[in-house]
This record gives C-alpha cells, structure tokens and sequence, in this order.
C-alpha cells in the first residue's frame, strides 16, 4: 500500500504511516477523533457469542488509543437465504450488548448478501489531541503490562477442528468478547507512553511495531508472559495456526531468541489474536500501582512480561 | 503397517487431524506424510513428537516428505490395546451416509417405512458400524418427532458415531430441535469418508 498516494491534510494526527491501532483526526484543541473498523468470519458457532466477539474487537482499537467510544456502524456479510433471520438477529443483538457496555450507541450500517457470513463494526471514538496512545513513544525503563492472557488463536483453531471441551470453548469466548474498557479508563491514570491492543500480529508481532525505528529495544521475560494453559496442550499437539508462522517469519530478524527456547511458546507468543489485551508501556515507579489497580477492578490476568532498554535497538530479546 | 496421507492442498487444522485419525486407529507404526506449506509441517512434525513418533523429513521440490515411526514408549501400551480391542471385534469400519429421511424412490411413504425399518436393523451390523452422518433431508430423522430417535441413542450409547450435518440443520430450521449426535462439518464429513473402511449411502 506504501506505493499509494493518499489524502491527508494537516490534522491528520494518527494516520497510515505508523501502522496504528486507529486512525486520529484534530477537530479542535480540545477534540480528536478515533476511527477505526475490524471484521471477521466467524470463529465460534454460537451467533450472540460471535456478534460479542466481534463488537469488542473493534472497539478495542479505540481504548488501543487511549480513548472513548461513542458511535458504531455494523457491517454485516450474510448468506440470508441458507441461514435466515433468526442468527443475524442474535449477532447483531450480541454486538448491541457490548456497544451498550462500552457507551457507545449504533448510528446504522450496511449489510450485503454473501455466501460467507462475516461480521464486523467500523466504530468512532474521542480523545484529547494530547492524550492520545499511539503504539510508539516506548522510554528506556518503561515497563511492560499485558492484561489479557495469549492463546486464543491456537485454541480457535482447536475449536475449527472440533477439539476443543464446552468449557475451554466457554472460557476463551468470555476472554474474547471481554471489552478492554475497564484496562483503559485504569491506565489513563498513570505515567504511559505507548499502548497496542494485541491482535493478528501476536504478541512479538505487536511489540515489533512498538520498537520498529524507535532506536529502542524490549526485553520480554516470557515465564511472565499469562498464557491460557489449553493454548499450551494445543500448540504441542500442532494446532498452531497459519498466522503465527506468517508473523514469525515476517519478525524473525527483531527477535533474539535463547537457545533451545521452548518452541511451543515461542508460537504462543506469535499466536494471532481475536480481541485481545492491551499492552500498556507504563513508567516503572508507578507499574505496581498500575498492577494492583488493574487487579481490584478486576483485570485479573493482567501481568508485567518486560521492560524498554535503549542498548539496543529496535531488537525483542526473549528471556 | 505403513500409511501414506497426502495433505497437500489442506490448510491447518486439516492435516494434523487427518494424521490424528490415522494415529489414533492404532495399526500404523509408520506414516509418510506429504505436505506443501511450512505451517503444516511444522504443525504435523509436531503432533507426532506429542505421539512419540520420530519423523524424519525430506524436500520433495516444494513439498515436504515427513516419515514418522513410532518409538517404542510408554503410551506404545495404551494404544496396542485400544488397536487390539478393535480388531478382535471387527476388521472394517463402516459409515453409513444418510441422506434422505426415506429409502429409495417410488413411493415417499413407503421409502419412510424402509428408512425406519434399516435404520432399527442395522444393529446387525455389530461392532463394524463406526459412524452415521446425516446429511441434506437425512438430518430429519435426528430430531425430537423422528420414528428411530430411540435407535439411534441407542447406538450412540453403544459406541456409535453419529453426526448431523449443522448446514442442513440450519436450512431446514431444525438446529435446536436435534436430539442425538454431534453437530458436524464438511470438513469432519470429508475426513470421516476418508477414514472409513466402507461408506454405504443411503439416498
């Protein structure tokens, strides 16, 4: 896409160039807006629990960036002849039920007939033109703070080969369809430099782009990092999905591994994402209090897994 | 004896689950898989290492060439018996097709009576009947009103496979109302074809 030339103006203030969560446009001093939109096939059967998954997923980007959502669109692909009404209106009704939770409200969308069902929502929030998160800005000695554990690509993929119990189906589903709202209005308080939401990318993938050309380098401490234990059962017995080998493969020159590092999590830690944590660069001094701040207002899984360094650069070093 | 799949063409999780299949019948000390994408092998290589199967590779132009050979472990026990216990009982394994709720053409009422009477007859079959897949109208005869649902628990009690196809489900509006078996897919559907020793469809 880089070959392209597109528009931009002056108030552009998030826009292509850095591979954001979202994109930021000044309306005043005072006001920016967040846009962003995400869709996706399904990838649980239950379609309330998809249309959950898929609205917390799009809105994550905009708490990504630090702020508020406020409007919605649905965009909707649907094969309304062989599935009929009745699981479009429990998706879209699962998608309300997580704008209602976030505070934000549907404005309409569009939908069009297809053979594949595929949802999504294109979604619009606010933030002040100077408190915005962008996915760079990392200083030496910042830490780390994941807040959602890794797996849910190796489990999804689990799930598509029928492998997976009801209850690990259950648990990754919640984890999914969990908004990120609270772990952003939380670390709005504290010293942060940078923020992501974890998605396709994984993890490594994720941290990459944080340090890409910022002369700056992350050590990740990954006994540390939460991982969902069936991601582990299910990535030694192989189910590892496509996109974890695609985003090592693209990242293989950023990350410094020890020998003999253990290569199933290794794959975790590039494992795609569906609506995963945000990871929070916080400073040092206030990381605890950033930690047990997440904890009581139930963040529960939310962990530190490294720390900047500046002597390297744009370099991950696993421990 | 020694299998070969080929998983060329198949993305994840189709050929780990193919070699699973053939893991898990027991009577392959070795199996050669072929395969056309990192991923999988990767993905397949693995799978056998959790098996405690040693694989060895070779490049066939774009293609890998994984040949597995199970190491004489600990789980070797386990799945001996769960091999043998299959073998003494039955040599094939038969999947039963369903794809209509009525048995032939002529008569629609009493292609139902057919389907009812084979379906409560198959038991004859013994312990050589692994599966039976619903498919198009067949799924049907899955459902609370169905003339066999007492049948068919009856063999899911006993060890029988039985799947409903979910898109059939869904097109006749029936998703909620499926009383026996698993919800499948065409993926399942293709790989339990491949599987089995026989497939009688009914149709």
């Amino acid at each position: 896409m880089s070959t392209l030339d597109f528009p931009t103006d002056a108030n552009v203030l998030v826009g292509l160039a850095t591979a954001d969560d979202a994109g930021v446009y000044r309306i005043s001093d005072e006001l920016a807006l967040i846009q962003t939109v995400d869709f996706f096939t399904p990838i649980v059967d239950d379609p309330f629990d998809f249309g959950r998954i898929a609205a917390a997923n799009a809105l994550s980007d905009v708490y990504a960036m630090g702020g508020i959502p406020k409007t919605a669109m649905n965009i909707v692909a649907y094969p309304i002849k062989t599935m009929g009404r009745e699981p479009l209106q429990e998706m879209l009704a699962g998608g309300a039920t997580m704008l209602r939770q976030a505070g934000a409200v549907l404005l309409g969308g569009h939908s069009v007939e297809d053979e594949e069902l595929k949802y999504g929502l294109s979604v619009t929030g606010f933030v002040h033109p100077k408190k915005i998160l962008a996915n760079q800005g990392l200083r030496p000695g910042d830490c780390l703070v994941l807040t959602k554990p890794l797996g849910t690509g190796i489990i999804n993929t689990a799930i598509k080969a029928g492998l997976a119990s009801a209850e690990t189906i259950s648990t990754v589903t919640e984890l999914m369809a969990t908004l990120n709202k609270v772990a952003a209005r939380v670390m709005c308080d504290f010293s942060v430099s940078a923020c992501t939401d974890i998605t396709g990318f994984g993890l490594l993938g994720h941290i990459a782009e944080m340090v890409s050309g910022s002369g700056r380098g992350v050590v990740v401490e990954s006994g540390k990092v939460p991982v969902l234990p069936e991601a582990r059962e299910f990535g030694a017995m192989g189910f590892v999905p496509v996109g974890a080998y695609k985003n090592r493969e693209f990242r293989k020159d950023m990350v410094v591994l020890p020998d003999a590092f253990d290569p199933v999590l290794r794959d975790i830690l590039f494992d795609p994402q569906t609506s995963g944590g945000l990871l929070i660069g916080c400073a040092e001094k206030e990381v605890p209090r950033l930690l047990s701040r997440l904890h009581v207002e139930g963040v529960k899984d939310a962990a530190i897994i490294g720390y900047v360094i500046d002597s390297v650069k744009n370099t991950i070093l696993l421990k | 004896m020694s299998k070969v799949i080929d998983a060329r063409g198949l993305t994840c999780p189709a050929p780990v689950l193919l070699v699973k299949d053939a893991v898990e019948q027991g009577k392959h000390t070795e199996i050669t898989v072929l395969v056309d994408n990192e991923a999988s092998r990767e993905n397949v290589t693995r799978f056998f290492g959790s098996r405690a199967y040693a694989v060895t590779e070779s490049r066939e132009g774009t293609d890998f060439r994984l040949k597995a050979l199970h190491e004489q472990g600990s789980n070797e026990t386990e799945e001996t018996v769960v091999m043998k216990e299959h073998n003494e009982e039955s040599d094939q394994k038969i999947l039963l097709l369903v794809t209509t709720d009525r048995f032939g053409s002529g008569d629609d009422e009493l292609g139902k009576k057919l389907m009812i009477n084979y379906l409560k007859t198959i038991k004859e079959m013994g312990p050589d009947l692994w599966q039976i897949i619903f498919v198009n109208g067949g799924v049907k005869l899955t459902v609370e009103s169905s003339p066999v649902l007492g049948e068919l628990q009856e063999y899911e009690r006993a060890g029988v496979i039985i799947l409903a196809c979910g898109t059939c489900l869904e097109h006749f509006g029936l998703t909620s109302m499926k009383k026996v078996g698993s919800t499948t897919n065409m993926l399942d559907i293709v790989t339990a074809t491949q599987l089995a020793g026989k497939v009688v469809t009914l149709g």
